[in-house]
């Protein structure tokens, strides 16, 4: 096209061409990297902030629940029970023959392995929602010393398996590693 | 038989036909040599528009529009969401580099008389675009909800209410009334939708600025790769000066006041809005009462609109010495304006403003008038 020729002569332009080359990738590299680093911020600002992560992942003392009761620890809107089981109670569940429970689990799938003293559920019946009562040793526990919906009457062992009542699903296990004998971290 | 690709690209072009509008608006555009650096700025000002956009839609995700609280999330925006700190000060600093650039870009076509002849559309819709950003840049700076901008919306909406009839109406309408509910939440939506108003108006204004350009019969040149090339240097340099404002100083121009947050028993003792607002808002002084105030904004504003009938030159005759070096001084009015209107309320602050603008409305309806007509000889 007319007046778009190159500023340059002949064999300097030849010359020149990969020094041009060079300029140009440089160019091109560094715009890239510079977009980047603008639209990083962007981007990050959409993640959850350090305060909502906390929040969201907190951190449970578990070295002061008795035997025998559980705790209510409210995360992310759901009671969650966590129980510490009697030697008696883990006995009367651990050869428990799931096929012939309402919804078959057992005694493995319902606490970690090396805290096997520990039921951590949410507290929600899972027939009508309703919070169980049974975290105490004197509230009504129903006929396997667990929790008693007391709504609908759903009977739940100490593992949270649904027994009998209206209900037919296993109480709900949230997400959660322990971080050491006593600390137990939720999500 | 040619590869899908092969095929792919004319059965697009077809439908959409990107490669050719390329080729007619950028590759085989033509354009004259030797275009002066700042002829970038309304490329400048799209692309910080995009920039304020994306950034306010991230923030618009924290904000809170509520009073008392929009104050509060703005700091947790900035104390604990990731790069809040940093997107809050593009945000504002990105306000500051916009109105800079279209200061500027105002200031030039005074200079150039660019506004004569075929160029009053150009002009207008400059203008347009610097009232719609006006409105936009106050919206914004109410928004933050600190001290002085507390008061300001607070004083708007009293004094919206105190009118009657039509402009009553109005005000009503804007501010929902003088205790409305979620007038903060009207004032986003307004901020929101005038600055996509503002899409339109600079979208306008380039492809205007391009019909009224003059065609060039010696040796054009292509707008890619030659101006681009320009437009990238430009657009880097706009980027540096950018970056430095917003890591070396984020509160330019802004009254420190409105860091704090809002009392409803505190008034502060300065109420001045944010550098860019200062010369209109001092305009907005002089005349007693609501309305007074409001007549003299849009006097103010007339007269740029009216620039192309009091200028008596002829299109196309350059403009004289004498007519630019009093555009110099017009610029330099209104800055001393802005300074004298963010300064301590006192007595001599007071007369000094009303000097800058009597001087400000002497040089559009007298000397500009003058100087063109017997420069024009």
């Amino acid at each position: 096209m007319a007046g778009t020729e190159a500023i340059g002569h002949g064999d300097a332009e030849a010359h020149d061409a990969p020094r041009r080359d060079f300029l140009k990738i440089l160019t091109l590299s560094t715009g890239a990297v510079a977009i980047g680093a603008v639209a990083w911020p962007f981007i990050d600002a959409l993640n959850p902030t350090r305060e909502g992560e906390a929040a969201a992942r907190p951190i449970i003392n578990v070295g002061g629940i008795a035997e025998n009761t559980a705790i209510r620890v409210d995360w992310l809107g759901q009671p969650i029970y966590i129980r510490k089981l009697t030697t008696k109670q883990i006995a009367d569940n651990q050869f428990v023959v799931p096929e012939s429970l309402p919804d078959p689990a057992d005694f493995s799938a319902r606490v970690k392995p090396g805290y096997d003293s520990f039921v951590v559920v949410v507290g929600l019946n899972t027939g009508i929602a309703c919070e169980l009562e049974g975290n105490n040793p004197s509230d009504p526990r129903g006929p396997f010393d667990g929790w008693l919906c007391p709504c609908d009457g759903s009977v739940y062992d100490p593992l949270g398996r649904v027994r009998s009542g209206p209900a037919h699903k296993n109480l709900a296990i949230p997400r959660f590693t322990f971080l050491n004998d006593t600390q137990l971290q939720l999500g | 038989m040619a590869t899908p690709q092969a095929q792919f690209i004319p059965w697009l072009e077809s439908r959409l036909p990107f490669c050719a509008a390329w080729r007619t608006h950028v590759s085989e555009y033509q354009t004259a040599r030797d275009q002066p650096y700042l002829a970038t700025l309304p490329s400048l000002i799209l692309g910080t528009l995009i920039f304020l956009a994306l950034s306010g839609a991230v923030l618009s995700l924290f904000y809170v529009a509520a009073e008392g609280a929009a104050f509060h999330s703005i700091q947790f925006i900035i104390r604990s969401v990731n790069f809040g700190w940093l997107l809050q000060s593009f945000h504002t600093t990105g306000t500051t580099m916009l109105f800079a650039a279209v200061y500027l870009l105002l200031f030039r076509a005074i200079l150039g008389s660019s506004y004569k002849g075929q160029g009053d559309l150009v002009w207008f819709l400059e203008l347009k675009l610097f009232i719609l950003l006006l409105l936009t840049g106050y919206l914004g700076y109410v928004l933050a909800d600190g001290a002085t901008s507390y008061w300001s919306l607070h004083n708007a909406a009293l004094a919206g209410a105190r009118l009657n009839s039509f402009p009553g109406a109005i005000a009503d309408w804007i501010f929902g009334g003088p205790a409305g509910p979620g007038t903060l939440a009207r004032m986003v939506v307004f901020h929101v939708v005038l600055a996509l108003l503002l899409f339109t108006v600079i979208g306008a204004l380039i492809i205007a600025k391009r019909a009224v350009a003059v065609p060039v019969t010696r040796k054009p040149v292509a707008l890619h790769p030659y101006y681009t090339g320009q437009y990238f240097a430009a657009f880097v340099v706009f980027a540096l000066i950018f970056a430095i404002l917003v890591f070396f100083a984020p509160h330019l121009g802004e009254n420190h006041l409105n860091l704090a947050a809002a009392s409803p028993l505190v008034v502060p003792a300065v109420l001045t809005p944010p550098w860019y607002l200062l010369p209109i808002d001092a305009i907005s002084g002089i005349l007693p009462g609501t309305l007074g105030g409001i007549i003299a904004v849009i006097a103010g504003l007339a007269v740029l609109y009216a620039l192309p009938w009091l200028d008596r030159s002829k299109p196309g005759v350059s403009t004289g010495l004498l007519y630019k070096f009093l555009v110099f001084i017009l610029a330099l009015d209104v800055i001393a304006l802005a300074l004298a209107a963010a300064a301590p309320p006192s007595i001599i602050t007071g007369i000094l403003i009303k000097l800058f603008i009597a001087w400000y409305f002497l040089h559009f309806l007298v000397l500009t008038p003058l100087t063109s007509a017997t420069e024009a000889k």
